[in-house]
C-alpha cells in the first residue's frame, strides 16, 4: 500500500518545538449558562485561561420598569417593584413605599414600621442564603445549596402565610402594610429562624474552612476599598472591601435606630470576604427580627387616612364616604404632592434608591431606580481582568447580580 | 359788626373717606397673599380663579344667577360682618379686601359642609352614571376624606322619577343646589322645575301635569354637579371613565354647537356641549344631543354593486372594485351629458371641495344640486330651521370651485324632463323622503353613511364615514368655520367622502387623492379666498375642560385610564406636532 497522495507532510522538528500560538479566543459565557444565573451573557476574551478583556451583555430581563410605573397609579407600582430583586421582593416594596411617603410627608404607624423591618430582614436572609447556596453549588458543593434552599423555603413559607405569595410577596402599602400578622405567626417564625440558624451553622462548617472553597475565593475578584468606593459599590460588597457604610446605621429609617445590631466589615474585598459578609449579616438579621418581636406593640398597621389608604371594606360597602374614597384611590390614585424626592434603603445587595417626581397627580411623573446590583455588575470586567476564567464564576456569584433589578 | 367781619370758623374736618382705589376704575384686593385686580362687581370666586386659586362650589355657575346655597365656597374676608365666613360666589371683590381661602377655619367649614351634604347621600357610586365626573367625589377626596359618623338610617326618597322625555331624577342623590331650577328659569326660559317641601324633605319636582319637556332640558343633566339628574338616553349605558372625548360639532342644525363626542372603541355614546361663547355658550338642544345616534345605527359599512331588489341587497364587493365600477358609470353618463351631482349639505367642507373638484375636472360638470335634510323647528335661542350643518360651507365651496349650486326642485324638474338619467349622490339625505321614488329610475352612484331610500336605489353604493370618523370643517349659518376632529378610525370599509371622491377621481384620471382631510384643505382651501376669514385649519380651540365637571385623572392627557389604547385626542397634540413639523430645525413658534 502506498500513502494517499493528499496526505499532509509530517511536521518539521522546528514546528513541533514552537510555543502555542498566542491567539486570543473570544468565548461566550451565557446567556443560557448555569453559572450565569438570571440571564446574562459575558463575552470573555481569553488568552489561554486568562481573561484579558470582558464585555457584559445584559438586558435579557429588561421590562421597562421605570417607564411602566409612569402609566399606573402610585399604588399599582407595588407589583412592579416585587419583580426588581425578586429574591427579596418586600425590601423593594418598602423602599418604594418610603419614597412615596417621603413625598407625602406621611408618618407611618409604629407597628407598620416594625412589620416592615421584620419582613425586610427575613427577606435579607433569603437573599443571602440564595447567594451562598448558589455560589457553593457553582463551585461544586451541591450540599450547601440544598441546605440554603431549605432555609430559604422555610422563610418563604412564613411569608406566604403573611401575604399570600411565595416569591412575589407584596406586603408594603403607601402608609403602612397590607395586613397584620396571622395568629401564632411570630412563634412559628422564631422556630423557622432557629432552623435557619442551624442550617447556616452547617453551611459555615462546610464552607468556611473548606480547602477548595478557600482556594477558589480567597484573593480572587479583589476590589480594594478605594476602588470599591469609586466604582459606586454599596452593601455587603462595599463592606467586604473595608468601608463600614450601611444605610441602616448611617441614615437610620423605620425603627433601625432602636435595634441593636452590628454591621460586619471585611478587610480584603475578595470573594471570600463577600461570602463572610453574607454569613454574618444573616446572623444580624436574625437578631433584628427577634428584637422586633420583643419590642413591637399591637396597633394600627396603616395610616387611618382615606387620602392614602383604602378604607376598610365594611365602610366601602356601607357608607358613601368609604365608597367615594375607594373609588378615587382606585381610579385616580393617591394624590402625591408635586415635587421630587430621592429615598434610599439598605436592600440585600446595597443601596436601593427610588427617585420620584410627582406632578401632584395620581401617577408618578417620573420614576428613577438606583438598582443596588448595578455598580457591582458594571465593575465585573474590572474585577476579573487578568484573572483565570475559573475565577469569573465565584466573582459573578459573590456580587449577586439579580437580573430583575439591574435590568429593570 | 366786627364779629361779622371776622372770618367764619373753618368747618370741622370730615372723617377721612376711603383711600382712592389703587387702580382707578378697577378693584384691587388680596387673595391668599396675592394681589388681584378685577373689574368692579367681579365675584371673589372668579377673581380667585383668575389667580389659579380653586375655591370649591356646587351651586355656583357662571352663566346662572347666584344662589349661594351650597355653602361650599365660604372664605374669610376682611370686610365680613362680625368676621363671619362669606360665600365667595356671592361677594363681589371690594377695594383693599383681604381674602383667605386656605385657613383652618375655611378648611373645617368645607369639611363640615361636605359631611352634611353626604349625610343622606345614598351609597350609589357603583351604580351611578355620574361616578367619575362627580363633584361630590372630587371634593370629598380633596376637602373631606373623613369616615362617616352617621349612625341613624338615611332619609329615603324616590330613586327614579320620570321628569320628562330625556331626564330621570334620583331624588336621593340630589344636593338641592338648584342649578337646574335656575337654568330652566333663566336660560331655557321655561320654568318647569322647582323645589318642593322643606328641610330634609325637599326635592326637585316638576309642576303637576307639566313634564320637563323643554327642548333644552338635557342641559340640566350636564350642569347637575352630582348624579341626581341623569340622561334617560345615556343612563346605565357605559362608564364615563372608559370613554374618550373628541372635540366635535353637532350636526343637528346649522348652528354648529361645539360638542365633545364621547366614544368607546368605535361606538359613540353621547354628545356633551363644549364651551364656545360665540356659538352655543355651553348649551345644546335635546334634538342635537340625540343626533349622535346615526353614527352607530343603520350604517352602510360595505360597498355594494347592483341595485337592491326587495329584500335582496346588491352584491358586496371590495371598495376598490365598486369605485372602479362607479367611475366607469359616471364617466359614461357624463360623456352623454346625462349625469347630475347631488351634494348633501351635511358633508364637511373638505368633502365638498374634493367632490366638486372631481366633478369639475373629471366629469366636466358645471352645476351641482343641493340635497340635504328638510327644515325642522327653530327658536330664538340655538336651534336653526336648517338641519344641515354645512350649507354655507357648500355654497362657499361651489363658489370657489366655479360650480353653480341649484336647489333640489330643479333636479326633480330635470329628471322629469328626462335631461338627467344618472345621479352621483354625495350624501344621501333628501329634503323629502318621498322624492326618492322619483329618483329611483336613475342610475345612481351613492356615497352614503346611513341606509335610506336613495342608498337602496343605488347601482353602486360606496360606504361613507360620518364626522366622527374623519377630521374636517363645518361652516355654520353665520359663516363661522369650525373644525371637528376624528374620534375613531372609519368603521368597516367606509371612508370619508373626500377620500371616496379622491378614489373616484383617480379612476377618472384626476389627481385629487389626498392623504388626509388636512391635505385636501391645504390643496383646495385657497380657492375659497378670504371667505373663511382668519380661520386656520390647525386651530381647534381647546376650551371647555372645566375642573370638577370634567375631572381629569392625573397624568393622562384627557383623563382616561392607563392601559387605554385608543387614539386619544389630546390638547393640541396633532396641531402641535404639525406646527412643529412646519418650523425650521430648532425653531420656536
Amino acid at each position: 500500500m502506498t500513502a494517499p497522495a493528499h496526505s499532509p507532510p509530517a511536521p518539521s522538528a522546528q514546528e513541533n518545538d514552537a510555543p502555542l500560538p498566542v491567539k486570543r479566543m473570544v468565548v461566550n459565557l451565557g446567556p443560557s449558562h448555569p453559572a450565569m444565573h438570571g440571564v446574562t451573557r459575558a463575552v470573555v476574551e481569553l488568552e489561554g485561561e486568562t481573561i484579558r478583556a470582558m464585555k457584559l451583555d445584559i438586558g435579557f430581563l429588561h421590562r421597562g420598569f421605570e417607564k411602566s410605573c409612569e402609566t399606573v397609579t402610585w399604588g399599582q407600582c407595588f407589583p412592579y417593584t416585587d419583580r426588581l430583586n425578586y429574591v427579596s421582593s418586600i425590601m423593594n416594596n418598602v423602599g418604594f413605599a418610603l419614597a412615596v411617603e417621603k413625598l407625602c410627608r406621611l408618618e407611618v404607624p409604629e407597628r407598620a414600621r416594625y412589620l416592615r423591618v421584620v419582613t425586610s430582614e427575613l427577606h435579607r436572609i433569603c437573599d443571602h442564603l440564595t447567594l451562598v447556596g448558589a455560589m457553593a453549588m457553582e463551585l461544586g458543593a451541591g450540599t450547601v445549596f440544598f441546605f440554603a434552599i431549605e432555609g430559604r423555603d422555610l422563610i418563604w413559607d412564613r411569608l406566604t402565610e403573611l401575604c399570600g405569595a411565595r416569591l412575589t410577596s407584596n406586603y408594603a402599602r403607601i402608609g403602612g402594610v397590607s395586613r397584620d400578622l396571622p395568629e401564632g405567626w411570630a412563634d412559628k417564625t422564631l422556630r423557622t429562624l432557629d432552623r435557619v440558624a442551624e442550617l447556616c451553622e452547617e453551611i459555615h462548617g462546610l464552607l468556611t474552612r473548606n480547602r477548595i472553597f478557600l482556594d477558589r475565593t480567597r484573593g480572587t475578584g479583589r476590589v480594594p476599598r478605594q476602588d470599591a468606593i469609586e466604582l459606586g459599590f454599596t452593601g455587603p460588597c462595599l463592606r467586604a472591601s473595608g468601608e463600614a457604610y450601611d444605610v441602616r446605621k448611617a441614615f437610620p429609617y423605620l425603627v433601625y435606630d432602636r435595634l441593636d445590631f452590628d454591621i460586619p466589615v471585611g478587610a480584603n474585598g475578595d470573594n471570600f470576604d463577600r461570602y463572610l459578609m453574607r454569613m454574618e449579616e444573616m446572623r444580624q438579621s436574625d437578631r433584628i427580627v427577634r428584637q422586633c418581636f420583643q419590642q413591637m406593640q399591637p396597633g394600627e398597621i396603616i395610616v387611618q387616612d382615606f387620602r392614602y389608604a383604602l378604607p376598610p371594606k365594611p365602610l366601602v360597602y356601607g357608607t358613601i364616604e368609604g365608597v367615594m374614597a375607594h373609588f378615587k384611590l382606585v381610579m385616580e390614585g393617591i394624590k402625591v404632592p408635586a415635587g421630587e424626592a430621592y429615598s434610599y434603603t439598605e436592600a440585600a445587595n446595597g443601596e436601593l434608591g427610588f427617585y420620584l417626581v410627582s406632578d401632584g397627580g395620581g401617577r408618578p411623573y417620573k420614576l428613577g431606580l438606583r438598582a443596588p446590583g448595578w455598580p457591582m455588575l458594571a465593575a465585573l470586567p474590572f474585577m476579573t481582568k487578568d484573572a483565570l476564567l475559573a475565577d469569573l464564576i465565584p466573582t459573578f456569584d459573590s456580587i449577586n447580580m439579580i437580573g430583575g433589578e439591574v435590568e429593570q | 359788626m366786627a364779629e361779622d367781619t371776622k372770618p367764619q370758623a373753618a368747618p370741622p374736618p370730615r372723617p377721612a373717606g376711603p383711600p382712592p382705589p389703587k387702580n382707578p376704575g378697577l378693584v384691587t384686593a388680596t387673595i391668599d397673599g396675592r394681589e388681584v385686580v378685577a373689574k368692579p362687581g367681579t365675584s371673589v370666586i372668579e377673581a380667585a380663579r383668575s389667580l389659579g386659586i380653586t375655591i370649591p362650589y356646587y351651586c355656583y355657575h357662571k352663566r346662572l344667577s347666584v344662589a349661594a346655597n351650597c355653602r361650599m365656597c365660604l372664605v374669610e374676608m376682611s370686610n365680613a360682618p362680625m368676621g363671619k365666613l362669606m360665600p365667595a360666589c356671592q361677594m363681589p371683590l371690594a377695594e383693599g379686601v383681604v381674602v383667605k381661602t386656605d385657613t383652618p377655619r375655611v378648611k373645617d367649614q368645607q369639611r363640615a359642609t361636605l359631611e352634611f351634604l353626604l349625610l343622606n347621600h345614598p351609597v350609589d357610586c357603583a351604580i351611578c352614571d355620574q361616578a367619575g365626573e362627580c363633584k361630590l367625589q372630587d371634593y370629598y377626596q380633596t376637602y373631606d376624606a373623613q369616615p362617616s359618623r352617621l349612625d341613624i338610617p338615611k332619609v329615603k326618597k324616590a330613586k327614579r322619577v320620570w321628569l320628562g322625555p330625556l331626564v330621570t331624577l334620583d331624588q336621593e342623590r340630589c344636593i338641592l343646589c338648584t342649578r337646574c331650577v335656575r337654568f330652566m328659569r333663566e336660560v331655557a326660559k321655561e320654568p318647569q322645575l322647582g323645589v318642593a317641601e322643606r328641610g330634609t324633605d325637599s326635592f326637585i319636582e316638576t309642576f303637576p301635569g307639566q313634564p320637563l319637556d323643554s327642548k333644552y332640558a338635557g342641559n340640566v343633566v350636564d350642569i347637575c354637579p352630582v348624579g341626581a339628574l341623569t340622561s334617560t338616553d345615556f343612563r346605565f349605558r357605559g362608564r364615563v371613565w372608559f370613554m374618550s372625548s373628541a372635540r366635535s360639532i353637532c350636526t343637528g342644525c346649522s348652528r354648529g354647537c361645539n360638542t365633545f363626542l364621547d366614544y368607546l372603541s368605535d361606538t359613540s355614546y353621547r354628545y356633551r356641549p363644549r364651551e364656545n361663547d360665540a356659538v352655543n355658550q355651553e348649551w345644546m338642544c335635546d334634538d342635537g344631543r340625540l343626533s349622535y345616534k346615526p353614527l352607530n345605527r343603520d350604517r352602510v359599512l360595505s360597498a355594494r354593486v347592483g341595485r337592491s331588489q326587495g329584500e335582496k341587497a346588491g352584491e358586496v364587493v371590495p371598495r376598490q372594485a365598486a369605485v372602479a365600477r362607479a367611475a366607469q358609470l359616471l364617466s359614461e353618463q357624463a360623456r352623454a351629458g346625462r349625469l347630475a351631482l347631488l351634494l348633501s349639505p351635511s358633508v364637511s367642507l373638505e368633502d365638498a371641495l374634493v367632490t366638486l373638484a372631481v366633478a369639475r375636472e373629471g366629469l366636466s360638470l358645471v352645476e351641482a344640486y343641493l340635497g340635504g335634510r328638510p327644515d325642522g323647528w327653530q327658536d330664538q335661542f340655538l336651534k336653526r330651521a336648517d338641519e344641515n350643518p354645512n350649507r354655507r360651507g357648500l355654497e362657499l365651496a361651489a363658489q370657489g370651485m366655479g360650480l353653480t349650486l341649484r336647489p333640489f326642485a330643479d333636479l326633480l324638474e330635470a329628471v322629469g324632463a328626462g335631461e338627467v338619467r344618472a345621479l352621483w349622490a354625495v350624501g344621501t339625505e333628501l329634503p323629502s323622503e318621498g322624492e326618492a321614488v322619483r329618483l329611483a329610475g336613475l342610475t345612481v352612484v351613492a356615497q352614503a353613511t346611513n341606509d335610506g331610500p336613495l342608498a337602496r336605489a343605488a347601482e353602486v353604493l360606496l360606504p361613507a364615514s360620518p364626522h366622527a370618523e374623519s377630521d374636517g370643517t363645518f361652516v355654520n349659518f353665520e359663516g363661522r368655520a369650525q373644525r371637528f376632529e376624528m374620534a375613531y378610525f372609519p368603521r368597516g370599509d367606509s371612508r370619508p367622502h373626500w377620500s371616496l371622491a379622491g378614489e373616484l377621481g383617480r379612476a377618472l384620471g384626476v389627481s385629487q387623492l389626498h392623504a388626509s382631510a388636512r391635505e385636501a384643505f391645504a390643496a383646495l382651501g385657497p380657492r375659497l379666498g378670504a371667505a373663511l376669514g382668519d380661520f386656520r385649519w390647525d386651530s381647534l380651540p381647546s376650551v371647555g375642560k372645566r375642573p370638577g365637571l370634567v375631572p381629569l385623572a392625573a397624568g393622562t392627557v384627557d383623563g382616561r385610564l392607563p392601559g387605554y389604547r385608543e387614539r386619544v385626542p389630546s390638547e393640541g397634540s396633532e396641531d402641535q406636532r404639525r406646527a412643529l413639523a412646519r418650523l425650521p430645525q430648532g425653531g420656536r413658534p
